[in-house]
C-alpha cells in the first residue's frame, strides 16, 4: 500500500503542473506577447475616414475649371459570393473571364471575411448600367469615390493631374495612404494641400458583425474632415479655348498677364491635350500616348518648358538701359550700317522710338555697345567687363533669367549671360562688345521663356514695375499670398518708358511699323515683333530652317489691361504669324469678340506642323 | 463533550473549501453580469437576465446542499447505487429528447433545460465510491494481484485486469457509452478523469507514463497522418502512417539488440513478451487513432484538432472562436481592462462566441488582465489541492475514492476549459466549475462539493 499512498504527490504534482503551465502561459499572452493586443484591436476597433470633397476650382469669371465627379469601385467579399454567374458578371462589369478568375481568385486568398477591390474607377455613365443588375451577385457592391472632371476641356498644363500616390510620396509625407490620390503637376500639385483638405477619423467598437456598439477611448484619436477649399484662378477661361484654338496645328506659346495685378489670363501651349484624358482608368494607358510623342511633345508647357532667343523684343530693353545709364538720349540716332549686322530696308531712325519702330539691328548695335562699352577704363575688355555687370543687373531687374516665383510647379526660367560666364566661355580679359554683340539683338547666349516676355510686356505697360505673375486669384477664406500683391521695380524709371512704348506704338499703328498686323481699330497697341532665327547644326553645317515668329504687346496704350507674349515656331517673320495672333487675343479680350473674321481664319488655317495621329482612350 | 464535537457537523465543516466555493461563485456571478452589461443595466436581480439565472441556480445549490447536510452519511451511502441507477436511466431517456445543436443532452422544462450527463458525473461517483469501498482491503488486493509488476503494456496483462474489474469497467463504461450516443464528447472526456481516480487506488502502475507515451504517439500520427514522405535512398513514396510503424518497428529492435546484450538469459522472457505486447499495442494504437480520426470524428472536431496542432490556421474562419478567445484573453494585459470593459468577450459585441459559458474564462481574464487570470488558476489549483487534502485525511475509503472523483472531475474540467481557451487544449464544450453559466451544471459541482464536505465532516465518527 506505500506504493499506492505516494501516488496522492504525483496527483498533487499533476494538478500544480497544469496550474503553472497555465500561468506561465497567461503570462506570456497577456504581458509579454503583444500580438493579441493587436489583434484584439483589429477585431473590436474600427474607423470610419471620411475624405472631403476636394475643392473646385474655378477661374476669374467664376467658371468651374475642375469639379469632382462620382466614381465607383467594385469589391467583393468572397465569404458572401454565392451562386454567381461568372460569365454575365464578366460581361457586365466589362472584363474576361480570365480576368474574372484571376481577381477572385486574388481576393479569397487575401481574405474570405474582407472586402478586396475587385474592378476600379468605374465611370458614372457606366455605373448606371451596372447598378441595377449588381444586387443579383451577393457579395459584390460598390463604394464610390470622387474623382477630377474638367468641364472646360481647357488649360490641361496649367490645371495639371491627379493619380494615385506612390510609395515615395506615402514616404515624404506620411498623411497618404496607399489609394489615394495626389495632384501630380499644375495647380493640381501646387495647390494639393489647400485643395485636399483634411480627412476626418473617426474610432469605433464594432460587434462581432461589424456593427458599431460604441465610442472607442471617448473619441479621444478622433479628428474631423477638414473641406478641402475652393480656389479661384486668373485664368480667363474663354481666353485659355480661344488661345488654344488660335494655336490649333502649331507649336508654340500664348501668354497673357494682366498688368496692374500680374494675374495669368491664359497660358496656352500647342499642341497640348484634353485634361479629361488623364483621369480614371484611362489616365495610364493615355498618358504614356502623351509621353511617347516625341515629335510634338505634347505633355510640355511650352510657355516656360522652354527658352527661345527673345529676339529683337530685346531691343526695347536695351533702349530703356540705355536712356537709364544716359549713355544715350531719347533722341539718339545712328545709322542703319548693315556691315555690321543684317537688317531690312527701312528709312534711318532718328530717335529711340524710330529705331523700336523699324527694329533696326545696327541702330541696338551701336546703343548696346555704349552700355557694355562706356569707356570708364582705358582697357576695352576691363570696360566691357564692367559694363556687362551693370547690364546683367539691370536685365535681371525685369525678371529675366532669375526665376519667376509662378505658382505652378517646375517653372524654368530663361538664361542672361553675365560676366562670369563670358569669363568661363573666353579667357578672361580677352572678350569685349565685340565679342558678343549678339545679345544687343536679343540673339547669342540670351535665352527667355514666354513667361518671361509676357511679365516683359506687363513691366512695359506698368512703365518700370511688375507683379510676379501668378494663377491664384483667390483661395476661399484665406486671400492670395503677398508675394503676389508686391511690387517688384525696375532699376528704370518710369519717364524713361514713355520713348519706348511711344515706339511700340508706331511698330502697330504706322506705317513702316513691323507688326502692322496687329492693329486693331478701336484699341491703341503697344508691341514689338521678334523673329528668331532657327536654325540646326547637321554634321557640322549650319542649317537654317523657317523663323520663329514672336510678338509682345500690351493693350491699351494708355490704360492697359493685357500684356501679352505669342510665340509660333517654324512659322516665319514674327510681324506675319505672331502679332495678328496677338492682336485677335487682346481684341478678344477686350470687347469680347473679334471682327476682322478675315484675320482670324487665316490664323486658325495656317498648320505649321506635320500631323501626328494619335488615338487616345475617351470615356 | 468529546462525542457533542465529533457530532456535530457544522464544526467539522472545511472551511476553507466552502470559502473558496462561496468566492467563486460571487466572482462568477460578478463576471457574468459584467459581460452581460449594456446600457439599460438590469438589476442585479433581475432573473431575466443571465446573472439573475446564476443567482437563482446557486440558491437551488444551497438549497439543495442544506438537505444534503441534513441527510445521513450512511443514508447517502446506502443509497449510491441507487442514485447511479436514476441517473443512468436519466441518460437513456434523454436520447429519446429532441435533438439541441444536433445533440440529445438536454430535457426540457419550458425555459429552463437540464442536463442529466452533469448529475451522471455524481451518480459515477457515488457508485465507484461505494463499490470501491465495499470490495473492501483484503479483497482488492486480489484484484490488482499481477497487475502492478506486469505493466499496461503486456498485452497478455490488459486481459486478466478487466476481467476481474468488471464491475468497475461497467460503472463507468455504461454511462460513457450512453454520452458517446448523445453525442456528447466533452462528457465523455470528463468521464476518462476516473482513470485517474483508480491510478490513486492502486491499478495501473506505470499508467501515467502510458498516458503521456500514447499522448505523443497520438499528437504524431495526427500530424502526419494525411501527409506523405519521401524515402530517404529508396525514393519510394510513405504515408504518415507507415512511416510511424516503421519508426516503431527500428525503436523496438534497438530495444531488442539492448535486452539481449545487457540482460541476464533468465530474464529476457517477460521483457521479450512485453515488448512484442507493446510494439502490438502501438501500431493497433496509431491504426486505432488515425481510423477514429477519419471516421468517428466529425469534420469540426477534426478541424478542432487540426486547429490546435496548427495544421490549419484560419483566424476569421474555422479557428474563429479560439483566435477571438485568445485575444481576448490576451488582450487583457496586466491589470485588465476593468470592470464591465471588455471589448471583446462582452456579450453586447459578441466577438468571442458563448462567452458566458464555455469561454466565461475568456471575460475575466480580459477585464481582470494577468492579475485576475493568474489568480482564478491559483485559487482554483489550491481548491484541487485541499480536496486531495481531504480525500488523504478520511478513514473512510468511500469518502477517499469519491473525494478523489470530485477532485479529477474539477480538475480536468478546469484543465480543459482553460486549456481550450488559452489554445492548449482542443475546443470542447464544457463548462468552468462555478464560473459558467448554466444551471445544471451550477447544481452538480455544488452537489458534489457539498457531499464532500458533507462526508468530510463525520469523517470522525466514520470507522470505515
Amino acid at each position: 500500500m506505500r506504493t499506492n499512498e505516494n501516488r496522492k504527490y504525483i496527483i498533487a504534482l499533476l494538478f500544480v503542473m497544469v496550474s503553472l503551465i497555465f500561468i506561465v502561459r497567461l503570462f506570456y499572452m497577456q504581458i509579454i506577447d503583444d500580438k493579441w493586443k493587436d489583434r484584439a484591436a483589429e477585431i473590436s476597433e474600427n474607423k470610419i475616414v471620411t475624405y472631403p470633397a476636394r475643392g473646385i476650382v474655378y477661374d476669374r469669371n467664376k467658371e468651374k475649371l475642375i469639379a469632382n465627379e462620382v466614381y465607383y469601385d467594385i469589391y467583393v467579399k468572397p465569404k458572401n459570393v454565392k451562386d454567381v454567374d461568372s460569365f454575365a458578371l464578366a460581361k457586365l462589369l466589362d472584363i474576361t473571364i480570365e480576368d474574372y478568375t484571376e481577381k477572385m481568385n486574388a481576393a479569397r486568398s487575401y481574405s474570405r471575411h474582407k472586402k478586396s477591390e475587385f474592378v476600379k474607377l468605374i465611370p458614372p455613365n457606366e455605373f448606371a448600367l451596372i447598378a441595377p443588375e449588381l444586387h443579383k451577385y451577393p457579395g459584390f457592391f460598390e463604394i464610390p469615390r470622387t474623382l477630377r472632371v474638367y468641364p472646360q476641356a481647357t488649360a490641361a498644363h496649367v490645371l495639371g493631374y491627379m493619380n494615385e500616390v506612390n510609395p515615395s510620396d506615402i514616404e515624404k509625407n506620411p498623411y497618404y495612404k496607399p489609394g489615394d490620390f495626389i495632384g501630380r503637376i499644375g495647380i493640381e500639385r501646387s495647390y494639393e494641400e489647400v485643395l485636399r483638405g483634411k480627412r476626418g477619423v473617426k474610432y469605433y467598437l464594432q460587434d462581432a458583425l461589424g456593427r458599431p456598439t460604441g465610442v472607442y477611448e471617448e473619441g479621444k484619436y478622433d479628428t474631423l474632415a477638414v473641406q478641402g477649399k475652393n480656389i479661384t484662378l486668373s485664368i480667363d477661361a474663354e481666353l485659355q479655348a480661344y488661345g488654344e484654338e488660335l494655336m490649333s496645328n502649331k507649336m508654340g506659346s500664348i501668354v497673357a498677364i494682366e498688368p496692374s495685378s500680374g494675374e495669368i489670363l491664359c497660358m496656352v501651349t500647342a499642341p497640348n491635350y484634353d485634361p479629361n484624358l488623364l483621369v480614371g482608368r484611362r489616365l495610364g494607358k493615355n498618358y504614356s500616348k502623351l509621353q511617347e510623342d516625341t515629335v510634338q511633345l505634347p505633355l510640355l508647357n511650352r510657355s516656360y518648358g522652354v527658352s527661345y532667343s527673345p529676339g529683337s523684343a530685346f531691343k526695347i530693353l536695351q533702349a530703356l538701359i540705355g536712356l537709364q545709364e544716359g549713355v544715350v538720349t531719347p533722341n539718339a540716332s545712328f545709322s542703319c550700317h548693315k556691315d555690321l549686322v543684317g537688317c531690312h530696308n527701312h528709312p534711318t531712325a532718328m530717335s529711340i522710338s524710330d529705331g523700336v519702330k523699324f527694329s533696326c539691328n545696327p541702330y541696338f548695335y551701336y546703343l548696346t555697345r555704349r552700355i557694355i562699352q562706356q569707356g570708364k577704363t582705358r582697357s576695352v575688355f576691363k570696360d566691357a567687363a564692367q559694363g556687362m555687370e551693370i547690364w546683367e543687373k539691370y536685365v535681371k531687374s525685369f525678371g529675366f533669367g532669375v526665376g519667376l516665383e509662378t505658382d505652378l510647379p517646375g517653372v524654368g526660367r530663361g538664361f542672361i549671360p553675365s560676366r562670369e560666364y563670358y569669363d568661363k566661355v573666353y579667357p578672361p580679359g580677352s572678350w569685349a562688345f565685340s565679342t558678343i554683340y549678339s545679345i544687343a539683338i536679343g540673339q547669342g547666349e540670351v535665352n527667355a521663356n514666354m513667361l518671361e516676355v509676357a511679365n516683359f510686356a506687363a513691366t512695359l505697360a506698368n512703365r518700370g514695375y511688375y507683379y510676379t505673375p501668378h494663377f491664384i486669384k483667390d483661395i476661399e477664406d484665406v486671400g492670395i499670398p503677398e508675394k503676389y500683391t508686391t511690387k517688384n521695380y525696375t532699376m528704370v524709371d518710369t519717364p524713361h518708358f514713355k520713348y519706348v512704348i511711344d515706339g511700340m506704338w508706331r511698330v502697330v499703328h504706322e506705317p513702316g511699323g513691323t507688326a502692322r498686323r496687329a492693329r486693331l481699330d478701336s484699341i491703341a497697341v503697344c508691341g514689338k515683333t521678334g523673329t528668331v532665327e532657327n536654325f540646326v547644326l547637321r554634321d557640322g553645317v549650319k542649317i537654317q530652317l523657317i523663323d520663329h515668329s514672336m510678338f509682345m504687346a500690351f493693350a491699351p496704350k494708355d490704360d492697359p489691361q493685357i500684356a501679352i507674349a505669342v510665340f509660333i515656331e517654324n512659322s516665319g517673320f514674327g510681324g506675319t504669324w505672331a502679332a495678328p495672333t496677338a492682336s485677335l487675343m487682346i481684341e478678344k479680350y477686350l470687347t469680347g469678340a473679334v471682327t476682322d473674321t478675315v484675320k482670324e481664319n487665316r490664323i486658325l488655317n495656317a498648320e505649321f506642323l506635320e500631323k501626328v495621329e494619335a488615338h487616345y482612350e475617351k470615356d | 463533550m468529546r462525542r457533542t464535537s465529533e457530532d456535530n457537523v457544522w464544526l467539522n465543516v472545511d472551511w476553507v473549501v466552502l470559502l473558496i466555493y462561496f468566492l467563486l461563485v460571487s466572482l462568477g456571478i460578478s463576471n457574468i453580469y459584467s459581460a452581460g452589461y449594456d446600457t439599460e443595466q438590469q438589476g442585479l436581480f433581475d432573473f431575466s437576465a443571465e446573472h439573475g439565472k446564476q443567482i437563482m441556480w446557486i440558491g437551488v445549490s444551497l438549497f439543495l446542499g442544506m438537505i444534503i447536510f441534513f441527510l445521513d452519511f450512511a443514508f447517502i451511502r446506502k443509497y449510491a447505487f441507487w442514485f447511479y441507477g436514476f441517473t443512468l436511466v436519466m441518460l437513456l431517456a434523454v436520447l429519446f429528447m429532441p435533438a439541441v445543436n444536433g445533440a440529445h443532452s438536454w430535457f426540457g422544462f419550458g425555459s429552463f433545460k437540464i442536463q442529466p450527463s452533469e448529475f451522471a458525473k455524481v451518480g459515477v461517483s457515488l457508485a465507484l465510491a461505494r463499490f470501491i469501498g465495499d470490495v473492501g482491503k483484503s479483497q482488492f488486493e486480489g484484484r490488482r494481484k499481477g497487475v502492478v509488476n506486469m505493466g499496461v503494456a503486456n498485452l497478455w496483462g490488459l486481459i486478466p485486469l478487466i476481467k476481474k474489474n468488471i464491475e468497475i469497467v461497467l460503472i463507468i463504461g455504461i454511462p460513457c457509452i450512453l454520452v458517446l450516443l448523445q453525442p456528447d464528447a466533452g462528457t465523455f472526456i470528463i468521464f476518462t478523469s476516473f482513470i485517474l481516480v483508480l491510478y490513486r487506488e492502486g491499478y495501473t502502475g506505470n499508467f501515467l507514463l502510458f498516458v503521456l507515451i500514447a499522448v505523443v504517439i497520438a499528437v504524431i500520427t495526427l500530424l502526419v497522418a494525411d501527409s506523405s514522405f519521401i524515402m530517404p535512398f529508396l525514393k519510394i513514396k510513405l504515408s504518415g502512417k507507415t512511416g510511424i510503424v516503421i519508426s516503431l518497428m527500428i525503436l523496438s529492435l534497438i530495444f531488442y539488440l539492448l535486452i539481449r546484450n545487457f540482460v541476464l538469459k533468465r530474464n529476457r522472457g517477460p521483457l521479450y513478451r512485453a515488448l512484442i505486447g507493446s510494439l502490438v499495442i502501438a501500431v493497433v494504437f496509431v491504426n486505432c487513432i488515425e481510423w477514429g480520426y477519419e471516421n468517428i470524428l466529425q469534420e469540426h472536431q477534426k478541424t478542432r484538432i487540426d486547429l490546435l496542432l496548427g495544421k490549419i490556421d484560419d483566424p476569421d474562419g474555422d479557428g474563429y472562436n479560439i483566435n477571438r478567445a485568445k485575444s481576448a484573453i490576451g488582450s487583457g494585459g496586466f491589470l485588465g481592462k476593468g470592470f464591465q470593459q471588455a471589448t471583446l468577450a462582452n456579450a453586447n459585441q459578441g466577438h468571442v462566441p458563448m462567452q458566458s459559458t464555455d469561454f466565461i474564462f475568456c471575460t475575466w481574464s480580459e477585464e481582470r488582465g494577468f492579475i485576475g487570470s493568474a489568480g482564478f488558476v491559483i485559487l482554483f489549483t489550491i481548491l484541487l489541492l485541499r480536496i486531495v487534502i481531504i480525500a488523504e485525511r478520511q478513514r473512510s475509503e468511500f469518502t477517499r475514492v469519491f473525494a478523489y472523483c470530485v477532485g479529477c472531475i474539477f480538475f480536468y474540467h478546469f484543465m480543459i476549459n482553460v486549456g481550450m481557451a488559452i489554445g492548449l487544449a482542443p475546443v470542447i464544450g464544457i463548462p468552468l466549475p462555478f464560473f459558467s453559466y448554466g444551471g445544471s451544471s451550477v447544481m452538480a459541482f455544488s452537489i458534489f462539493l457539498f457531499l464532500l464536505l458533507k462526508f468530510d465532516a463525520e469523517r470522525k465518527v466514520v470507522l470505515q
